[in-house]
């Protein structure tokens, strides 16, 4: 337990108070726990010199400048401890150039405060100034020799140091008159030496507790490198820190109520979610602003006209900022509430141990309580007092602070009691703390003038004036001000410089040069104790430091100054081990709570962060869920920085291990970095204490490799693609290859075929049915063969299986389809597709679903054989091999072999015997259909006829009767050809059928065709083209022209069917005796045509097939069969049964010479102009 | 129970009698066999009337009947040789001038009885084959295409094979049970195959099913006759699995219980013991478990009811 430690520092000089406290104390450790009670009293009186002086010394240090002008005690005081200073600084004369560094640290420190703390010297405020002024201004001492170049300097030093001697010597006398302190009035001079001593070593505590402070955080930050931390532990941090908050603003709302005060104006700022960070906050915005002035003012100083006094109160103007506790009326108040503040604020943070001590005790929760305490305190009773400004100086309040922790000893008097614990652990905090501030006893202003003004009348004779005017201007910005200053910060500052215009320079140039040096300390722990609520601000402003106080300083004047340093820092090292004790022994402590050292010092030194961190994460949530109308976290450009900045530290520490890492760093960083750099130092980033990864935001994800923008040597930009692309393989939405999807597939074909034949069929019967139709009546059904489409060439970029679940819905659908096809099916709509491929779906999504289960069944033991290769190791197997799994699984589902067997036999294969039979039927019942056009139809097919059925359609009564009807036997044709029978082809008979037939099988003829292409349709007869037929004709055609209007003859053949002619009957009798007689008009083209043909023809036989063909070129294409195909026999029974009914005058001729024949014939056949046709009807008829 | 149980008592007890049942049956038995019956027939019209409903037709017909027994082949195809049959008969009604014998036979070949007899022999079956039309179902294979062709004589098709062999196996069984019958016995026993449930009583039936109730239409003759058959297709089940529930608890009660005197029996017996014909006749309860065992839900469709919370109920189950 610290508490021995951390007591002296607070503990007001023996003769001031002492007494009480130490007292209290003890009998409190006695009462306390005993183990570590039993070490304090020994600590103790060691540390109460070192710290108790600390206190005193900042006291002493204000009082005596306050005390200059009373000249003659001054002179008493200063020749008595004359002898005492000089032994002291004499032994420290190397010093000075030590402490330059860091005394260079400090101006600057106490520039930016003094920025920050503006508003200060706004006032004008009469110009004797209290102690605290004078301390300001002190400081300003220094901040001045920075700033006037080396020359002035120097003497500025001596004069300083001087005076700091003197001043300090009567200021140091002034605590030794007791009961004094509200007043302040003088300073005992005898104390002079020790408290010098007592100064250095507060300071030097300060620095202590600082580094450790710092080193903690460093090992902290060092730790975030080696350790992952977890978010666990956030959310208790934020929780501490909202009662926290939530306690202040208890304390403000009630304060501001009754008192309305000026000073709590400002208090709801303090109720801010991190109490330390208010001040440094204003202190950033603002001292930004003015630093670059204040430095150009400096380095300009001998060009500037303006006096120093008049560029003070320009200071003073442009400052706005005034500290809340800043009043007239009361000297040091300002300082001493800066201060305790600051100390009550860091104590509640503390959350971990300072959460039971926020509030009153309640006395429902423990009745007695308020029997067992007489004097209840805790820390929000004390803000309330604070900011009602009931307390009077550094006493009171650290006697209300020891006496929370008392109390709660007294009270919980178990030794076992956690809070004891934490009661030990804010004692020990509050001891480490209570230095900080300054041993202020506010006093009236109207007395400390008072004061001033005697002191100043001493000095007066002593120091010049540029001194006093230096020191003023200092004191205006820095905000460095002296011990008392670095817990008061900024307010302090603001009233000095007013002051020391005035007139009273003297006085302040006086503070010792020890002085500063403390300050320093004191300012590096300000800086420490906000660098623990907002580091980054402080860190990064201490590093633009001016040059050390200290060196300008000349040796000898700083001979007194550096000797008082010295002293300080033997004094620490006096207290040092103590510290380190202290610190061991709470490591102690802290590892008996299961924290590791670490761990612990992580948990301090980044709660406030991490409570903000979550508490910003929080922010987003309501409940469980996001909160939308939370604006979201963004990253910011200075948070990546840092982040690329971090990374590249570590790369860099972790040398070349990842060389990866470090050639993307190359890479990447350079250009950024540039312009990053100018870009940090303007936005002043904030630098919180936390690792990498706790801001999450700000991570700068690794590009992968393939996506880098790479170039090669000549600056062409290398494409990766090639490396990992890859063609996504063909058939993967298409059904795989196999027995079975032939099987169907081929079920599939046949359904198709038979389909093919129904649909003849059904033409067939169609025409049978209807006398009369139409060319385009049949649509001819020729389904295309089914072809799985697979998917388009289609490129991924990694190994896994492509995921469309659109296109494999489609290709599932696309199988149901088939399914159905297969079924029976040949069209099906959409939606019932649908439902089906939903359910196949889900299907087989628990199928896959139970092969996973079975899957990942746990692996059992396998068997150790007992093989000598095996070293009987027991391995571990499957639970289930694959065909396990799959006959688990589809037993899971129902499913079982023999299903799928019997589907496969009875679903497939049967039902494609089924289809074939079925197919041989249809054709069967078409050839029947059709049968005597079919040479197939054989033997069979005559016997049809004998029982009278309806097939009698055909000629073939011809038999029956034993005619030779039309005389082929006669002339050998039906071996000629091979006539089945002599029957009149079913669909020549029936002419229209024919004509469907031939529409149908237009491809065929089109191709053979092709060979030779068709000639170009002939011209139409016209006015025109008349004059080229021969003469006879040339009467007839101008009269049916002229009765067409001039308009060109339409051919026959292009009428409409229903405007044709009627087709010729044969007489009742059967016999076609002759070429039936036309009359003129409407056989006249056609009749002319053949004339003409035949003319032709003997003219010259080549050339009559181009003629015929010329003049029939209107007719259809199928006509038109090329002489070639004659020969064949369906055709040539079809071609010669022709000739036979059209002309059968001279058959034998015309079939002779089969080719033009067959060919005139045709044309006269399908033009319908023919001599005469035989129907169906007139045939049964 | 009373009333109804009453109606197709004796038909029951025939038809059981028929199924291997020989004791006298008690009157609780046959009512428990009626009213699962009726159950089934009711469960039966209701279904094919939605599927009728389905089809966007009001009344019900043959086709949807037989759907809901597509996956038994061969009652199915029992079921179209009767069909076919009637048709016949039917024709040959109307055109008189057929020869005696074709009407004798078809007279002979009651729409049930051709079913248990398994059907006219084969020679009375090749006179006849060119008339008879086969009945198409609208899920088979001709019914895929657009017209229809007339069948060649020569085709048999694989299922009449499967037919033929359920009817064998029945014949057979058939054959067993009356292999030890006097031939008054038989004579009783061929009466008794002839009892139905719908001829002849086809109106009695239709209140009884509650036609009109449960389907809108008057029905078919067709359809009173195919239910006529699955009911008695349905008794011959019914007490077929019962008789086995039976044997198996004499079985068990033989082995466990009765065990001291079944063994003095056994020793007993001898050539000239009565014979046992003191058998205990069904029970309502061996009914019953053989109705919950036919009732036993195959695994099929037990695919989608998996990884569902849902309670799933499950239709009757057509015997």
């Amino acid at each position: 337990m610290s508490s021995a430690n951390n007591n002296p520092p607070w503990q007001p000089p023996a003769h001031l108070r002492h007494l009480d406290d130490g007292f209290n104390f003890f009998s409190q450790s006695t009462s306390g726990a005993p183990s570590s009670r039993a070490r304090t009293p020994n600590t103790l009186p060691e540390i109460t010199i070192g710290g108790a002086e600390s206190g005193n010394i900042i006291l002493d240090g204000e009082p005596a400048v306050e005390e200059d002008p009373r000249a003659a005690e001054f002179d008493e005081l200063f020749r008595k401890s004359e002898a005492k200073i000089a032994s002291l600084f004499s032994r420290h004369d190397d010093a000075p150039m030590v402490e330059e560094g860091e005394a260079s640290n400090e101006a600057d420190i106490g520039l930016e405060h003094g920025r920050a703390a503006e508003g200060s010297t706004r006032d004008a405020a009469p110009p004797p100034k209290k102690a605290a002024r004078a301390i300001n201004e002190d400081d300003y001492d220094d901040y001045d020799e920075d700033e006037e170049e080396e020359a002035p300097a120097p003497l500025s030093r001596v004069s300083t140091a001087k005076d700091s001697s003197t001043v300090t010597t009567t200021a140091t006398a002034s605590p030794t008159k007791p009961g004094l302190p509200a007043t302040g009035t003088t300073s005992p001079a005898i104390k002079l030496p020790s408290s010098r001593e007592q100064e250095k070593s507060s300071d030097e505590v300060r620095k202590k507790l600082e580094e450790d402070k710092k080193a903690a955080e460093a090992a902290a930050k060092a730790s975030f490198n080696t350790l992952i931390y977890t978010l666990e532990n956030d959310r208790d941090a934020m929780l501490d820190q909202q009662k926290l908050d939530e306690s202040e603003r208890q304390v403000d709302a009630e304060m501001s109520g009754p008192g309305g005060s000026a000073n709590n104006a400002n208090n709801t700022s303090a109720g801010g979610s991190q109490p330390g960070s208010l001040s440094s906050a204003n202190l950033g915005a603002s001292s930004l602003t003015l630093k670059h002035l204040i430095a150009r003012i400096d380095a300009k100083r001998d060009q500037v006209r303006a006096s120093d006094a008049e560029l003070r109160s320009l200071m003073s103007e442009v400052r706005k900022n005034r500290s809340k506790w800043a009043s007239e009326d009361k000297v040091g108040q300002e300082e001493l509430y800066e201060a305790a503040e600051k100390v009550l604020s860091e104590l509640k943070a503390m959350t971990e141990h300072s959460t039971a001590f926020l509030s009153r005790v309640n006395k429902r929760e423990a009745p007695d309580y308020y029997n067992v305490i007489k004097h209840p305190m805790d820390l929000g009773t004390m803000t309330k007092k604070l900011k009602g400004l009931q307390y009077k100086s550094k006493k009171e309040f650290v006697d209300d602070l020891n006496l929370i922790w008392s109390n709660c000893l007294k009270y919980n008097a178990n030794p076992e009691h956690f809070l004891r614990k934490h009661a030990l652990y804010m004692r020990k905090e509050t001891e480490k703390l209570v230095p900080l501030i300054p041993d202020i006893v506010i006093r009236d202003r109207a007395e400390v003038e008072a004061e001033e003004r005697r002191l100043q009348n001493a000095e007066a004779d002593l120091e010049g004036g540029e001194e006093s005017d230096d020191e003023p201007i200092m004191s205006s910005r820095g905000r460095k001000a002296p011990g008392m200053k670095s817990k008061k910060g900024t307010t302090v500052s603001r009233t000095a410089p007013t002051s020391v215009p005035e007139g009273t320079p003297g006085a302040e140039a006086k503070p010792p040069p020890g002085l500063p040096h403390s300050n320093s300390g004191t300012n590096l722990k300000n800086e420490f104790l906000r660098a623990d609520s907002d580091a980054p601000m402080e860190g990064s402003q201490t590093e633009f430091s001016t040059p050390p106080p200290g060196s300008i300083t000349p040796a000898g004047a700083n001979g007194a100054s550096n000797s008082g340093a010295q002293s300080d820092a033997m004094d620490i090292d006096g207290i040092g081990p103590l510290n380190g004790l202290e610190s061991g022994l709470g490591g102690a402590r802290d590892d008996t709570e299961y924290d590791s050292l670490e761990f612990k010092t992580w948990k301090q030194v980044t709660k406030k962060d991490r409570a903000r961190v979550a508490a910003e994460r929080h922010r987003l949530f309501q409940g469980d869920h996001l909160n939308p109308d939370e604006p979201a976290l963004l990253r910011t450009k200075a948070g990546m920085r840092r982040w690329l900045r971090k990374r590249r530290e570590a790369v860099n520490l972790g040398a070349a291990g990842d060389v990866k890492v470090g050639i993307e760093d190359k890479e990447v960083e350079p250009e950024p970095q540039g312009s990053a750099t100018l870009a940090e130092g303007m936005e002043g980033e904030e630098e919180p204490a936390l690792p990498d990864y706790y801001d999450v935001l700000a991570g700068i994800p690794e590009l992968p490799e393939r996506l880098r923008w790479l170039e090669d040597s000549e600056g062409q930009i290398i494409d990766p693609s090639e490396e990992y692309m890859r063609v996504v393989p063909k058939g993967q939405f298409t059904s795989p290859h196999s027995t079975f999807a032939e099987k169907m597939e081929a079920n599939m074909r046949q359904m198709q075929e038979t389909r093919k034949v129904c649909a003849k069929i059904g033409i067939v019967k169609q025409m049978q049915l209807q006398s009369q139709m139409y060319q385009n009546q049949f649509q001819k059904y020729d389904p295309d063969p089914f072809v799985e489409q697979d998917i388009p060439p289609h490129v991924v970029s990694d190994d896994g299986p492509v995921m469309a679940p659109w296109v494999c819905r489609a290709a599932l659908q696309r199988s149901v389809g088939k399914l159905f096809y297969h079924a029976g099916f040949e069209e099906f709509q959409p939606s019932a597709l649908d439902a089906v491929t939903d359910i196949a779906g889900d299907f087989f999504a628990r199928l896959v679903h139970t092969l996973g289960v079975y899957r990942e069944v746990p692996k059992v033991p396998e068997k150790a054989t007992v093989g000598p290769a095996e070293q009987s190791r027991p391995g571990w197997k499957n639970r289930f091999s694959t065909e396990e799994i799959i006959l688990h699984a589809m037993h899971e589902h129902g499913i079982n072999i023999e299903a799928l067997e019997s589907y496969v036999k009875d679903d497939v294969d049967r039902l494609s015997s089924k289809l074939a039979n079925m197919h041989e039927r249809m054709k069967a019942h078409l050839a029947e259909l059709l049968r005597p056009a079919l040479g197939d139809a054989g033997p069979d097919g005559s016997s049809a006829f004998n029982d009278g059925s309806e097939q009698f359609v055909g000629g073939d009564f011809a038999e029956e009767i034993d005619e030779d009807f039309f005389g082929f036997r006669e002339l050998g044709l039906d071996r000629e050809f091979g006539l089945a029978s002599l029957s009149v082809p079913l669909h020549l008979l029936q002419n229209r059928m024919h004509n469907a037939y031939t529409a149908q099988n237009t491809s065929v003829t089109s191709t053979a065709a092709s060979a030779f292409p068709p000639p170009a349709p002939f011209d139409h007869v016209t006015v025109e083209n008349i004059k080229e037929e021969i003469g006879l004709v040339q009467e007839f055609f101008l009269s049916k022209l002229r009765a067409n209007d001039d308009q060109p003859l339409v051919e026959d053949e292009d009428l409409p069917q229903k405007q044709r002619f009627p087709k010729p009957r044969l007489p009742p009798t059967g016999k076609i005796s002759s070429p039936r007689k036309r009359p003129l008009q409407q056989t006249g083209a056609g009749n002319l045509k053949k004339k003409k043909k035949l003319e032709i023809n003997n003219v010259s036989f080549s050339k009559d097939d181009d003629s015929a063909s010329g003049v029939n070129g209107t007719s259809k294409t199928g006509s038109t069969t090329t002489p070639t195909k004659s020969g064949g026999a369906g055709a040539s029974a079809g071609s010669t049964s022709k000739p036979k009914l059209n002309l059968p005058g001279p058959p034998l001729l015309e079939r002779m010479d089969s080719s033009k024949g067959s060919d005139a014939d045709k044309d006269d056949a399908t033009t319908g102009s023919g001599v005469g046709m035989m129907s169906p009807e007139s045939i049964t008829a | 129970m009373a009333d109804k149980s009453a109606k197709y008592r004796t038909e029951i007890q025939q038809m059981m009698f028929v199924s291997g049942e020989t004791a006298d049956i008690p009157p609780e038995t046959t009512g428990t066999v009626e009213e699962i019956v009726r159950q089934q027939v009711i469960e039966m019209l209701s279904q094919c009337t939605s599927q009728a409903a389905r089809r966007g037709v009001r009344s019900i017909s043959t086709e949807d009947l037989i759907f809901l027994i597509r996956h038994d082949k061969a009652k199915v195809s029992r079921l179209r040789t009767f069909l076919s049959w009637k048709d016949v008969r039917k024709n040959v009604k109307d055109s008189d001038d057929k020869g005696g014998a074709d009407a004798d036979f078809v007279a002979g070949d009651d729409p049930i009885g051709a079913g248990v007899v398994g059907g006219p022999g084969p020679g009375g079956d090749a006179g006849k084959k060119n008339k008879k039309a086969k009945v198409g179902l609208p899920w088979e294979v001709p019914s895929l295409y657009s017209e229809q062709v007339p069948e060649r004589e020569d085709e048999e098709d694989e299922e009449e094979e499967e037919m033929n062999y359920a009817t064998l196996q029945r014949l057979k069984n058939a054959d067993e049970r009356t292999k030890n019958m006097t031939k008054e016995e038989y004579v009783h026993w061929s009466d008794c195959r002839q009892a139905s449930f719908t001829f002849r009583k086809g109106k009695r039936f239709k209140e009884w099913a509650g036609f009109g109730i449960v389907t809108d239409s008057k029905p078919n003759d067709d359809i009173v006759d195919i239910l006529g058959f699955l009911t008695f297709e349905i008794v011959q089940t019914l007490t077929e699995e019962a008789l086995r529930v039976k044997d198996a608890e004499d079985q068990f009660k033989r082995e466990s219980g009765g065990e001291n005197q079944s063994r003095k029996r056994k020793r007993e017996s001898g050539l000239f013991d009565p014979p046992e014909e003191v058998r205990a006749p069904v029970q309502p309860r061996h009914i019953q478990e053989a109705f919950r065992r036919l009732q036993h839900r195959e695994n099929k469709g037990k695919a989608m009811r998996m990884y569902g919370r849902s309670l799933h109920r499950t239709p009757l189950k057509m015997i």
